[in-house]
């Protein structure tokens, strides 16, 4: 008996679809996460990233942007 | 509250080398794609046996993806990463170790790929010895890549830096398991895999290749030059969060799209197709984020050429995304698949969206790694129209000749009879197509040649000594540390939307990778493992049997020739194919196919029913001389296999290593060179009864001719498929 012997009668077809549910329910939170009108401003000042480097920061580590 | 600052400096003198190699082998790329595209054109072009087009074509794309792309995408991570997280790399020695190893990977790719070694799948050519190489030259830009996170001073990794984690880690795991083999010589191996099981393999390498190699490091270089470019903020960074995640929850789900119709189970078909309709949502989501960033900027866009080659590549970002998911549906790719319809997809792809952004991104750059003005703006300009009409001349050619040979395939006339029988009418049709295409190529290399003269006049103006100023930034803490406004919240809903959480979670590089790669690789498992494993989705076929150790031996003189590169050796179930070619191609057909060699595209027809179809004497006229047979054949001449002489003595190690593979080849594990050399006799007996010349049983011609004799041989004798419970799978199978 080899493993794909076992691996074929263990009915294991089910578990395709357990992963797309779960995939979906991470994409899911992820998206309201990501969406939550609290946040839209704190989250968007992180965009500005790119502009800030190069310039020394002398912001206080750690607090919010 | 203030804590003392530290004190550092930008590597940038990393950068300007991978500037100049970004350059240099994006030229020599595009030169060796026009070279292969004039062949098809002039096939007298195939002067030498290394410059014939099956050994050169892997040759330009390992080129324009791995050295033009690979180094640009290196150069722009370089800059921007340093920058992001206000640290120099982690170490100078790593990142020059990572720069000299590349670029000798690239020279051992362009000396190997001529002399006709290769594993023969697709954007994974290259032999074991450069493969490991690869991995190891890999894995220092890793670990140079996540000290410089470790050393950060920047709490927050934005959004460029997760599309270059997801990159490096993801295409560190498509190379190893892709590039899994036996090796049978310093430069030979074979594939560990088999058949429809190698296949999958390798397109989930190659789509993927695409995905993590072309498109999210290209997408974090975006995300980072764009805004610097049109001087403001993403237009979304919310939207590019979200942009991430579907593209590593789903890009990896596709590859099977490159397989449609082909003998891979039918489910895994579906699912990609599925994933990849779906991946147009966040592709296009990126590229409206994108192009919105210059709102309120479009008028800078008239005056700056970097913009507008941003823009361009940004469209054509667009334009190959929305494109890639209708080539996915089954139907439309019924049409597209082995036409040039695929070549003008990936060269929108390549020529719009990596090279337009490798453009505007160096263009950038170069004031500021030469410390002195671009030399000239009019001449970037005037670079980006000659790109641009070359990219036009291009695809409109190749678009049209894909859709021309695509419909030319699958017509019939009115008694119900292929129209165009003879394939060589379909490849004669081409012809104005190709010259046009030589036309946008040329445009193109020229435009190549004004950014080199750009390159080289800002450099020469350059300061005797870079001015390297010193960054000052406050070191990160090693606790984050808790906002004093954040109360610590009661339930889980609570916990769960407060900001805390995931301002920590985001400030986790290596949780936040092990996630990436949970992502990536249950996705692989649940797509990949079930063919591996569940007999029922390759069934065997009784009298499909080992290939002859002779046959072997003529299979890697097929595999050195490129041979797959144009011929396709897999028979959909269409009327119209098996009118042309036979039987369709079945799973258990290629069960003992280390690689498998189904191709991907026709520039001649499938050879999956090629045995038996012509007499001995007629494969070695048409070896010798192709053009002696078919008029107007484009296929290069190998007269040098009538008279090379066939290593018999090695062909025992390529048994063995078959044999070690579970391909039972019973006796020939003992006396295969033997063997080889009965049959050789035997066919060369023949050819000189059909009239052809003697002494051909020591040479390598016999080998190819009894492959090509060889193949759907076994599917003929019997026919039968059995079911997958009554035959014994191969014992390679698992």
């Amino acid at each position: 008996m080899r493993l794909s012997d076992i691996m074929s009668h263990a009915g294991l077809s089910i578990y395709a679809e357990i992963a797309m549910v779960i995939f979906m329910a991470v994409f899911v939170g992820i998206l309201i996460r990501t969406f939550r009108p609290s946040k839209a401003k704190e989250i968007e000042a992180l965009g500005r990233l790119p502009l800030e480097d190069g310039t020394p920061t002398t912001k206080p580590p750690g607090g919010t942007r | 509250m203030n804590a003392p600052l530290d004190s550092f400096r930008y590597d940038d003198a990393i950068v300007r080398k991978f500037l100049f190699a970004t350059f240099v082998w994006g030229l020599v790329g595009m030169l060796v794609g026009l070279i292969i595209a004039l062949q098809l054109a002039v096939p007298s072009l195939n002067a030498a046996e290394w410059l014939t087009f099956g050994r050169l074509r892997p040759l330009h794309t390992n080129a324009v993806i791995f050295a033009f792309a690979g180094n640009a995408f290196f150069c722009g991570a370089y800059y921007s990463t340093q920058r992001l997280l206000k640290a120099r790399m982690f170490s100078d020695f790593l990142s020059n170790f990572h720069f000299w190893g590349w670029q000798l990977i690239i020279v051992a790719a362009a000396l190997t790929l001529p002399l006709g070694f290769t594993q023969a799948k697709e954007y994974a050519e290259l032999e074991w010895p450069i493969d490991i190489a690869i991995a190891v030259v890999w894995v220092v830009f890793a670990v140079n890549f996540f000290g410089t996170i470790a050393r950060r001073r920047e709490r927050h990794l934005y959004v460029a830096i997760w599309f270059y984690i997801a990159s490096i880690v993801t295409v560190a795991i498509l190379h190893i398991f892709n590039n899994l083999s036996v090796p049978v010589g310093a430069l030979k191996s074979y594939s560990i895999y088999a058949g429809a099981q190698d296949a999958f393999m390798q397109w989930w390498y190659g789509h993927n290749a695409v995905a993590f190699f072309l498109t999210t490091p290209f997408l974090g270089l975006m995300y980072y030059f764009m805004p610097k470019a049109a001087e403001r903020p993403v237009f979304s960074y919310r939207l590019s969060i979200v942009h991430f995640w579907t593209l590593v929850f789903m890009y990896i789900w596709a590859g099977p799209h490159h397989l449609h119709y082909t003998a891979l189970p039918e489910w895994a078909s579906t699912l990609g197709m599925v994933f990849s309709v779906m991946l147009l949502m966040p592709s296009w989501g990126g590229m409206v984020n994108g192009l919105l960033t210059l709102r309120g900027a479009w008028h800078k866009v008239v005056e700056d050429p970097i913009l507008k080659f941003f823009v361009v590549a940004i469209t054509a970002y667009g334009m190959a995304t929305f494109e890639g998911p209708m080539l996915s549906i089954k139907s439309v790719n019924g049409l597209a698949h082995y036409t040039d319809w695929i070549i003008a997809h990936v060269h929108t792809g390549a020529l719009g969206w990596n090279g337009f952004l490798t453009f505007g991104m160096i263009y950038w750059l170069l004031p500021r790694l030469f410390q002195t003005p671009l030399y000239s703006k009019k001449l970037a300009e005037t670079h980006f129209w000659f790109g641009t009409f070359g990219m036009i001349f291009y695809a409109a050619a190749i678009y049209s000749a894909g859709l021309t040979q695509g419909l030319m395939w699958r017509a019939f006339d009115v008694t119900g009879r292929l129209q165009f029988p003879d394939f060589i009418e379909t490849t004669m049709k081409l012809m104005p197509m190709y010259w046009m295409r030589a036309v946008g190529g040329t445009l193109y290399i020229v435009g190549m040649v004004l950014f080199g003269i750009n390159i080289f006049k800002t450099w020469a103006a350059r300061p005797k000594q870079y001015d390297q100023p010193v960054m000052q930034a406050p070191p990160l803490p090693r606790k984050f540390p808790e906002p004093a406004t954040d109360s610590q919240p009661a339930g889980v809903w609570a916990r769960f939307t407060g900001a805390a959480w995931h301002r920590r979670w985001e400030g986790l590089p290596l949780t936040f990778t092990v996630w990436t790669v949970v992502a990536v690789v249950v996705a692989s498992l649940f797509e990949i493992l079930p063919t591996f494993l569940i007999r029922s989705n390759i069934p065997t076929i009784a009298s499909v049997k080992p290939y002859t150790p002779l046959e072997l031996a003529g299979r890697d003189l097929y595999i050195r020739e490129g041979c797959f590169n144009c011929h396709s050796q897999m028979i959909r179930p269409f009327r119209h194919e098996t009118e042309r070619y036979g039987d369709y191609s079945k799973p258990g057909e290629s069960v003992y196919d280390h690689p498998f060699l189904w191709g991907s595209r026709r520039i001649g027809p499938d050879l999956a029913r090629e045995g038996g179809k012509y007499p001995d004497l007629w494969h070695v006229r048409h070896m010798q001389e192709p053009k002696a047979i078919t008029a107007h054949s484009i296929m290069p001449p190998y007269p040098k296999m009538l008279t090379n002489k066939l290593d018999f003595e090695g062909l025992q190690k390529r048994v063995d290593a078959m044999a070690m593979l579970g391909v039972p080849y019973g006796d020939a594990v003992h006396r295969a060179p033997q063997m080889a050399r009965e049959q050789a006799k035997t066919l060369a007996d023949g050819i000189v009864a059909q009239g052809g010349p003697a002494g051909l049983e020591d040479k390598e011609i016999v080998a190819m001719v009894a492959y090509l004799q060889r193949l759907g041989h076994d599917i003929k004798t019997t026919g039968a498929v059995t079911s997958a419970s009554l035959a014994p799978a191969p014992r390679g199978g698992n």
